[in-house]
């Protein structure tokens, strides 16, 4: 666990194997929407978002949690989605954002 | 009387073929019906529905009134073929029967009669028969004539675009092509060698030399009879299976069968409705995606994609849902539908949890007049909302914003993903909210949340677009406007106009104000603005490409202020437009009396920018 030592604490120290993570499941949502490697991760879709301000969706989180195979928490984070698309009239780089978080939210571990 | 030759083989083996393979195709799909349904077959077949199907299949299937009423070259081209195949089997058949006084002769006795009976100059009426053959074969003809220039020119049939068919398709039409060239032939060439013969082969016969038809006129009846068994044939695995399917389909409807929910494109009505697509194309030309994106994904592409069982996959989330096929389509499949269930199985691992949701466990709130719901694409535009609860407050109407600050989205976009589930809970939950309120009506200034309010929510109070509200507000006299010279041009939202069928009260709204433009496609046949939610996968370039398109139409005469009613519109045609685009309420409030000043010069701003650019 992190714990907290004068005013800081330590991450919890993450290797990241993508051998382990499924690497076809996440391949797979990349090949199926394209757009989401044109992410700059600048956060307006989080700062419109409805249940960002209720949860912690972020969806420009959730873009490197994929690039970084971190399954687990893109399936609790994007199952609070409403698809309501008020991220993608905001988002400056075109990124189909609902069809991500249907993708992302189908990924079975 | 010898009533057989071996050449009838190949067309009598390619009927045999089809009829098997129909039957245990129909057989199938039946089996997919619930008890439900097929109790209501058993019910419907002994009323009056099943004659007033019989009715529509004459004026669908064989007339085609539907394609004739938009598109009358295109209509009579189906008419000839259909109307004029059907006349050849009833003549044949009547014509064999009088022949030889039994009504129950071999099918191919009456289809190659005139190769059984060249001279039938021995009969009383003879004549009668052979013109009317003779004027049903010309029909036919004609018919073939505008299908194979629909291919070489579309522009001849008043179309742009035309189905780009796969291998299978284009092999049955190809035969389909031959049949009826080919047995004017053979009916030539036989008159030729035998004489009689009516109008149209005796005058083709006379260009034949007698000795030479007496040869090979067995070669032409031969070819005859393979294309007529080719295409039998082909029938059951090509879009020609739309032809008797869709006269089933017609009963089927008739008697009241329910859809069932899910994605069964080989189970009970689904399957009907599926293989009843004629690909014929009615719904190009009127897609507003239309030589837009990389991939075609028209519904003639898509239904037999669906039909194919692969390829749907992708081309099922491009679908903008703009409704346009859905109200063109002239065998009435239900398009909308069958892509949400499409849908609803390719995200079918999806799983969302809303339980976070604010609001609930309400008895009792403030009572007031109005509930007003902005909805998601509202917070994107407070200018709309302001100019609404400002109109609200001039007509002295007692309102609350419900959705001000926690928002719970409809549940439309949900369903248009195909997760109805997940929207069920949201509705709830809305539900619960709207009718806490005890209000006498809910207005929204969305249209993508009208259209479900209306449809879905079963609300006991009726629900409002804001355009119909303001109208309401103009015609009792509580808000004024003086009718001005602005020119303005106003786009139907996908959801309001062909969703909820409200075309009249943004028009005599914005009738108010200004001077409403008549554009080249509007009410019913208006585009889509590129962004509704419908779509899922198209990417950012297509969805511009179809924004400049419904632009280009919305512009071109030049109006001063693009009107529309849906924020979502509002905002995309904004971010492409050199024209001012604005909300109707934000028109409605910045022509009042005391912002007039105000409005003329933004407008002259915008108008000067676009010089400038």
């Amino acid at each position: 666990m992190a714990g907290t030592k004068f005013g800081f604490f330590d991450a919890n120290v993450r290797s990241i194997n993508l051998d382990v993570e499924t690497p076809e499941t996440i391949e797979g949502v990349l090949h199926r929407e394209p757009s989401l490697l044109k992410c700059i991760g600048c956060g307006n879709c989080a700062a419109m978002c409805t249940a960002g301000h209720f949860t912690d969706l972020r969806f420009y989180r959730l873009n490197l949690y994929l690039k970084r195979g971190l399954v687990n928490e893109i399936r609790k984070e994007a199952q609070n989605c409403m698809l309501c698309g008020k991220c993608q009239l905001t988002c400056p780089r075109g990124v189909n954002i609902r069809h991500a978080i249907l993708l992302m939210s189908s990924i079975r571990p | 009387m010898n009533q057989y030759h071996p050449f009838i083989l190949p067309f009598f083996i390619g009927f045999l073929a089809m009829l098997v393979i129909l039957f245990v195709r129909y057989a199938l799909w039946f089996r997919g019906f619930s008890k439900e349904n097929r109790k209501r077959i058993a019910v419907g077949l002994f009323t009056t529905q099943t004659l007033l199907a019989i009715k529509e299949v004459g004026a669908e299937a064989l007339l085609h009134l539907k394609i004739y009423r938009t598109n009358p070259v295109l209509g009579f081209m189906h008419m000839s073929l259909a109307f004029g195949w059907f006349l050849l089997i009833l003549g044949g058949k009547l014509e064999s029967w009088y022949f030889t006084g039994d009504f129950t002769n071999p099918v191919w006795y009456a289809i190659f009669l005139r190769y059984f009976e060249p001279d039938s100059t021995h009969l009383m009426y003879h004549g009668v028969f052979l013109f009317f053959m003779e004027l049903a074969l010309l029909m036919v003809l004609v018919g073939v004539a505008l299908a194979f220039t629909k291919r070489l020119k579309k522009s001849i049939l008043r179309i742009k675009n035309t189905t780009r068919h796969n291998f299978g398709n284009k092999m049955a039409l190809y035969a389909l092509w031959l049949i009826f060239p080919l047995r004017l032939l053979a009916e030539s060439v036989t008159t030729a060698a035998h004489g009689g013969g009516g109008f149209l082969t005796a005058s083709v016969g006379v260009l034949i030399p007698q000795s030479w038809a007496v040869e090979s006129e067995l070669y032409f009846w031969w070819a005859y009879s393979w294309s007529l068994g080719l295409f039998f044939l082909a029938l059951p695995f090509s879009r020609y299976l739309h032809i008797p399917t869709e006269m089933v389909l017609i009963f089927l409807r008739r008697w009241k069968i329910e859809p069932a929910s899910g994605f069964n494109p080989d189970k009970g009505l689904q399957a009907f409705e599926v293989h009843s697509c004629p690909g014929c194309g009615v719904c190009l030309d009127v897609c507003p995606a239309i030589n837009k994106t990389e991939i075609a994904f028209q519904s003639a592409y898509f239904v037999n994609q669906v039909r194919r069982g692969n390829g749907y996959e992708q081309t099922s989330g491009m679908c903008l849902n703009c409704g346009q096929c859905d109200e063109v389509c002239p065998v009435g499949i239900n398009l909308e539908n069958l892509r949400h269930q499409t849908r609803s199985k390719i995200f079918n691992q999806a799983s969302f949890n809303h339980s976070w949701m604010p609001g609930s466990m309400v008895f009792w709130r403030e009572t007031t007049e109005v509930v007003l719901f902005t909805g998601c694409m509202g917070r994107l535009n407070p200018q709309t909302t302001l100019a609404v609860k400002n109109l609200l407050n001039e007509a002295g109407v007692s309102f609350i914003h419900m959705d001000e600050e926690e928002s719970i989205c409809c549940g439309r976009p949900m369903m248009l993903a195909g997760a109805a589930e997940s929207a069920k809970k949201m509705m709830d939950r809305n539900r619960e909210n709207i009718l806490a309120y005890h209000s006498k009506v809910l207005v929204t200034t969305c249209p993508i949340c009208y259209k479900i309010f209306k449809d879905e929510y079963n609300l006991e109070i009726p629900v409002l677009h804001h355009s119909e509200y303001l109208w309401q507000l103009i015609d009792e006299g509580k808000i004024v406007r003086e009718k001005s010279a602005l020119q303005l041009a106003y786009h139907d939202p996908c959801d309001l106009g062909r969703g909820s069928s409200c075309y009249e009260p943004p028009r005599k709204v914005i009738d108010s104000v200004g001077q409403l433009q008549t554009l080249s496609r509007q009410r019913e046949k208006s585009l889509c603005c590129g962004n509704n939610l419908g779509s899922l996968s198209l990417s950012e370039n297509e969805r511009q490409n179809i924004t400049a398109n419904t632009l280009k139409v919305l512009t071109l005469d030049n109006p001063d202020v693009v009107v529309t009613a849906c924020p979502m519109c509002k905002k995309t045609l904004q971010r492409q437009s050199q024209v001012k685009v604005t909300d109707l309420a934000e028109l409605l409030w910045e022509t009042h009396p005391s912002n007039s000043l105000k409005f003329s010069k933004k407008i002259e701003k915008s108008r000067f920018l676009a010089e400038v650019k």
